[in-house]
């Protein structure tokens, strides 16, 4: 399995397969996908929002729902001692990146993003201390 | 030419669905989704993502004060 971001989660849920991403079942940690659902159902006032608003009925039911086939969830609690201990560890408090990283590290020490903005330093830094590689296909 | 087995013709078809991305979403929703994510939308999507992390100290962290 695949541990990816937000921005792959919903480019391949789109179609958009990027080029270099492994050809495997993908998944996404649970708070990443809190992160896009807190999007659907508290849209803020952006062009982003009204155009999200704006799609037809059933659109947004694939973010709320993602077809199994195209992506997975990951269920969050087999990760969450890890996730714990990493956060205690290294001071990185937030669940966002504790659980991101211990399911990059159960699931073959590898992340892969679809931007490097949504990567972040701390993530990068305690990736590399646990020997977590993190990709980035755009 | 070697036929194809039927697990190999299984993972195959599965592995064309996963990569057709989700077959309930509308073409408006495919072009969206481009724009979120690798086009002119790309900034607000990031935003967004970033605001929720802040508002949110359980998914973003943050400092407890014990003595608060």
């Amino acid at each position: 399995m695949v541990v990816i971001d937000e921005y792959l989660a919903v480019r391949v849920l789109g179609g958009s397969w990027p080029k270099g991403l492994p050809d495997d079942e993908l998944v996404l940690p649970a708070s990443r996908h809190w992160r896009l659902l807190q999007r659907v159902h508290a849209p803020g006032g952006g062009q982003l929002s009204q155009l999200l608003a704006a799609l037809p009925g059933g659109d947004l039911d694939v973010v709320r729902h993602p077809h199994p086939e195209v992506l997975q969830v990951l269920d969050p609690r087999p990760l969450l001692d890890d996730a714990a201990a990493i956060a205690a560890h290294y001071g990185a408090g937030g669940l966002l990146i504790a659980e991101t990283l211990a399911a990059g590290l159960a699931q073959g020490r590898q992340l892969w993003f679809g931007s490097e903005r949504n990567v972040g330093r701390a993530l990068s830094r305690i990736a590399d201390d646990l020997g977590i590689a993190v990709h980035v296909v755009t | 030419m070697e036929a194809m087995s039927i697990g190999e013709d299984l993972l195959d078809q599965r592995r064309r669905r996963r990569r057709a991305g989700d077959p309930r979403l509308s073409p408006a929703g495919r072009e969206l989704f481009a724009r979120m994510t690798s086009g002119d939308l790309a900034e607000e999507f990031q935003a967004s993502l970033d605001d929720i992390v802040v508002a949110d100290p359980l998914l973003g962290g943050h400092t407890v004060d014990d003595d608060a």
